[in-house]
């Protein structure tokens, strides 16, 4: 991707949108319908969403930033144009450095095929080389502590196991810039705290990060910037214990008259 | 650059070990199937319609193996995109391996039936000769992007248009198939009829297959059909790849 981005910015989003065209419920679902309805079947009528709207934003290199707000707020279609899963509508995206996305843990695991053999594609799809992906590959099974079951084909494992090798093989990707969506809690208590730890281990050798989460207790851990995105726009922008307080505030007048829900709000606050 | 012949890689071989796994046959599945659809079509055309072609049963395989690629590509790879949302929409990787790994593995299976249909040709009387080490690899080649260019079209179409499956395996393994000299060669069609059939690339190319390996002759002039198809459709596939891919994510 070319950039004419200073060195230190590692993201940088210029006026950029997202939309998305839902179709409109068509009755016609068969052919006897639609021959009924004809004009209405090619009147293709579509209604436009705007996901993201003229969305102006810079990552520094190094940088880590959390991305809060409501669901279908943008957040992660935030994180889709960064990874280059879907292009953005207008606008234009620079990206310095290579992109490792945990969208999902385990995409493209296949159940018939064991860990090992999982693992060595999985970390190709996800950006490194055969070769590299050979060499990394005993520090993915060291940190994915599955032992002898590694060479078990995968429907074997069960859904902690799976999840401790998808998170194994997206950190080991050697990323330059590493985008989160919602997969820090994997696996027991122990295994979490060793996830964890190795974010931050990742966060001090440099690697940007982009971190979405509903998790808000985790944001200011994590984080060295919080915003917050609500319709397709960046409304609240800062120190993540500010953005993740000033936005629980007005979540908590607008459920003024629900007095448990506030309660767990300020338990969650106090934890901050 | 790299990486996406790595992914290739990976997933053709995936792919192969998929499809035998847990079989007692395994790949001996890839050679049975023509064959049995060869030896049923030579007792059919042969002994019941009495076809009259000299090593029937050789003319028919060296036409029905390269088929059987053709056809099984396409059908198994129209689908790759929209039948691999899941991925798209999750992890950014170049997809055009996808459908390309689906027409790589049977390829594969196609070149490694070659050696069975050589052991036939054997026993039938004919000898291996050297034009044949050219003329393999050319033709594998001439093939692979053929079907490479119709694959990227096609399942970048299906995205958008599901029914193209549907119509694929329709066009393909009803039309298309009657249509080319696989199950009779060129010869036996009435002289008149010969331009109109050599308009359809694939027939070129089965004949270009039957002639190397019956009569010894490299493909020469006779072979323009599928080379200038070939080019077209490769230079099609890949452009209208590039202009769909960036909605894949959005349309799954």
């Amino acid at each position: 991707m070319p950039s004419d981005i200073g060195g230190d910015i590692a993201i940088q989003f210029d006026n950029v949108s997202k939309h998305y065209s839902l179709a409109l419920q068509k009755e016609a679902t068969d052919i006897k319908s639609m021959l009924l309805h004809l004009p209405r079947f090619f009147s293709n009528a579509r209604r436009p969403f705007v996901a993201l709207d003229q969305v102006d934003l810079r990552v520094r290199r190094g940088e880590s930033l959390g991305i809060i707000g409501p669901n279908g707020s943008g957040k992660s279609t935030t994180l889709r144009v960064m990874s280059g899963i879907t292009p953005p509508t207008s606008g234009k995206v620079t990206i310095n450095g290579r992109v490792s996305a945990m969208l999902e843990l385990g995409s493209g695991f296949h159940p018939q095929i064991t860990g090992r053999e999982n693992a060595i594609l999985n970390a190709v799809l996800l950006g490194l080389t055969l070769r590299e992906a050979r060499d990394v590959l005993p520090q993915i099974i060291e940190f994915s502590e599955l032992g002898d079951f590694i060479d078990q084909p995968m429907r074997t494992y069960s859904s902690g196991m799976f999840f401790r090798l998808g998170f194994s093989v997206a950190v080991h990707v050697q990323p330059e810039v590493l985008l989160i969506d919602e997969v820090l809690a994997v696996g027991d208590a122990q295994f979490q705290s060793k996830c964890m730890d190795h974010i931050h281990r990742l966060r001090a050798n440099g690697v940007t990060m982009v971190l979405v989460t509903h998790d808000m207790l985790n944001l200011p851990k994590f984080c060295d910037r919080g915003i917050l995105i609500e319709h397709g726009k960046i409304t609240d922008e800062g120190k993540p214990a500010e953005v993740v307080h000033n936005y629980l505030s007005r979540v908590e007048a607008l459920l003024a008259l629900r007095p448990e829900e506030q309660q767990q709000l300020k338990v969650a606050q106090v934890a901050i | 650059m790299r990486r996406s012949w790595d992914l290739l890689y990976l997933l053709t071989f995936r792919e192969l070990k998929l499809r035998y796994q847990d079989t007692i046959f395994g790949f001996l599945w890839s050679l049975i199937r023509p064959l049995l659809q060869g030896a049923v079509m030579f007792v059919v055309l042969r002994k019941f319609i009495r076809i009259n072609v000299e090593d029937y049963h050789l003319v028919l395989l060296a036409g029905l193996f390269p088929w059987t690629w053709f056809q099984t590509s396409l059908l198994l790879a129209v689908g790759s995109f929209a039948g691999n949302g899941a991925l798209i929409k999750k992890v950014y990787f170049p997809r055009f391996v996808l459908p390309l790994a689906t027409v790589l593995n049977n390829g594969v299976q196609y070149t490694l039936s070659i050696p069975v249909l050589v052991i036939l040709l054997v026993i039938g009387g004919y000898s291996p000769n050297w034009t044949w080490l050219v003329g393999i690899p050319y033709l594998l080649v001439v093939e692979a992007v053929m079907i490479m260019g119709i694959v990227l079209l096609i399942a970048s179409l299906d995205v958008y248009f599901r029914d193209l499956e549907h119509l694929t395996d329709v066009f393909v393994g009803l039309i298309w198939f009657y249509l080319t000299p696989v199950i009779y060669p060129l010869s036996i069609v009435p002289e008149k009829y010969h331009d109109w059939v050599l308009l359809n690339p694939m027939a070129s190319l089965i004949e270009g297959w039957r002639n190397l390996f019956l009569h010894n002759q490299l493909p020469g002039a006779d072979m323009a059909p599928a080379l200038i198809f070939a080019a077209g459709i490769a230079a099609l596939g890949s452009f209208s790849f590039s202009k769909m891919q960036g909605g894949f994510a959005d349309a799954l």
